[in-house]
């Protein structure tokens, strides 16, 4: 393929990319300006966008947005950060060693299977209604799926390659450092984008819990007061949190693992 | 001219192992196998093989696939540790890998998330040479092997062709004792496989190493070799050698129309199918 086309190929993909969310929106103003739901269930977009204008200049409940907004990726950040680092430190060493693998297998195994959701009662026992329930639970769920993908990014590295360091001399931590780490690579960016999803879905869920700012807490008390648009625009910038992250952490990706399915 | 493919009778278990070629024959053997035996999962794969490799000297093991000739490759690599008997390189045992040991891989192997020159001087980096020097040696293997010019590239840019070429440059670097090569231009098409073994041959008369070659051609070993092993039963330790003839520079793609080619591409042909 030619540099031209490729160029052509990449321009029709975004196009297709940013038309379709855009189509989807139109489709939306039309069928509410025909009437076809009750605002109520589902306000125009206009509707929503001037909800969303109304949190950005004057906040909601008397917290700017931007509060709502840091106090949810502050929690997120924190927890996701430290989740993938211990995660993928236990997967790596589950991966590399039998020992390891026996001591975490049925804890890990037990535990993920249970929806973080499910253990929503516990923390709330254990760590209270305050910031650290949230963090943990987000943290815990970070910290399941980036084990099982490093462990998994482990298991991909080839025979031949873990030979052919060590017939050219590298020891154990250099034959882990410079091939299976490398190896385990592209499997754990996937597990960032996972998590990355999955970080979001428990954040709002653990905002439910309490507390008087975050996202979450937005949408929450905009639904029980029938603020069907704002519940919509808090939605919204969730979404678009989650897009953001995940078209970052995919180009990120790219970058850093950019040998994968080009063997 | 003497035409001195001589197929030599079963080796019987527990005779002397064979003296390689009079350039090597003075010489102490740099590879030896001493009734060696390997089992797997109690299956008996080989038993009671001896043989002795000459320094410089050229094997090729011939045979076809579940002949045992990689489970060889695999125990002078030190992958593998014979359930019997020792394998002893350069005087000592082999009791795992090591950079004395190169192996040339049939897919290659490389390490796609390095540069060809990153690839090429791993070796030293894991023995701690500094950044200056695995440069200089990265360059100098790749002119070696042909690849100047691509020191920057990544595998995954390069052609099969290509790609063998930086596998055989990274097992130079580390300066082994032995290469060990495993059928690797299997996978490669016609022209690309001929100017690679071309390229073999030069690389050992200029470096002096020895080399043990796998193939499951008959044609590759007869160019190649300076001796072939043909693996007919390795169960009982036995196998038949050949030993090449050609004109030098070995390397003298005449060779290959050579009637001592000719020739002993037919005796083990026939050998092989009987």
């Amino acid at each position: 393929m030619s540099r031209t086309d490729e160029r052509r190929e990449r321009l029709r993909y975004v196009l297709v990319a940013t038309l379709s969310p855009l189509a989807i929106l139109a489709l939306w103003a039309f069928a509410a300006a025909r009437g076809w739901a009750s605002p109520i269930i589902l306000p125009p977009p206009s509707a929503i966008w001037a909800s969303f204008l109304d949190m950005a200049t004057n906040g909601y409940s008397g917290i700017s947005l931007w509060t709502h907004v840091g106090a949810s990726l502050a929690r997120v950040s924190v927890a996701y950060v430290a989740g993938a680092a211990l995660g993928v430190g236990l997967g790596l060493l589950r991966g590399r060693s039998r020992l390891i693998d026996a001591l975490l297998l049925a804890p890990s195994e037990l535990l993920r299977p249970i929806p973080p959701l499910g253990l929503i009662p516990l923390f709330i026992l254990w760590f209270g209604v305050g910031e650290t329930s949230k963090v943990l639970l987000i943290f815990l769920s970070v910290l399941l799926i980036m084990m099982v993908n490093a462990q998994a990014g482990v298991r991909a590295c080839s025979l031949d390659s873990l030979r052919a360091a060590q017939s050219m001399g590298a020891n154990r931590w250099q034959v882990f450092r410079f091939v299976v780490l490398p190896s385990a690579l592209p499997q754990i960016m996937t597990g960032l984008r996972v998590a990355m999803g999955t970080a979001l879905t428990i954040l709002v869920a653990s905002e439910l819990l309490g507390g008087d700012r975050g996202l979450g807490f937005l949408i929450l008390d905009a639904s029980s007061f029938f603020r069907t648009t704002y519940v919509f625009a808090g939605v919204a910038v969730i979404g678009l949190i989650g897009l953001a992250t995940d078209r970052g952490l995919a180009w990120a990706g790219r970058r850093i693992v950019h040998w994968e399915g080009r063997r | 001219m003497t035409v001195a493919a001589r197929p030599l009778s079963p080796l019987e278990p527990g005779a002397a192992p064979l003296q390689a070629k009079a350039k090597a024959a003075d010489a102490p053997p740099v590879l030896k196998f001493e009734k060696v035996g390997f089992a797997y999962d109690g299956r008996t794969i080989m038993r009671d093989v001896s043989f002795a490799v000459g320094p410089g000297e050229l094997v090729a093991l011939l045979g076809p696939s579940g002949c045992g000739k990689t489970t060889i490759l695999n125990m002078v690599a030190g992958f593998l540790r014979p359930t019997d008997g020792v394998a002893v390189v350069d005087g000592r045992e082999i009791v795992g890998p090591g950079p004395d040991r190169g192996v040339v891989f049939q897919a290659a192997a490389l390490f796609d998330w390095m540069t060809v020159a990153e690839n090429i001087a791993f070796s030293l980096r894991c023995a701690g040479a500094r950044k200056s020097e695995r440069r200089a040696v990265a360059e100098e293997m790749a002119a070696l092997v042909g690849l100047t010019g691509f020191e920057d590239a990544y595998p995954y840019q390069l052609s099969g062709g290509m790609r063998q070429r930086v596998g055989l440059a990274r097992v130079l670097a580390a300066k082994p004792k032995v290469m060990l090569m495993d059928e690797p231009f299997s996978a490669l098409d016609v022209q690309t496989r001929e100017s690679l073994q071309e390229e073999v041959l030069r690389i050992r008369d200029r470096t002096g190493c020895t080399i043990l070659f796998v193939t499951h051609a008959i044609d590759e070993a007869a160019f190649l070799g300076d001796r072939i092993f043909l693996l007919n039963d390795l169960k009982s330790g036995a196998y038949d050698t050949f030993d090449v003839d050609l004109p030098t520079p070995r390397a003298l793609p005449e060779n290959r129309l050579h009637p001592s080619f000719l020739r002993l591409r037919e005796t083990i042909y026939r050998r092989m199918r009987h």
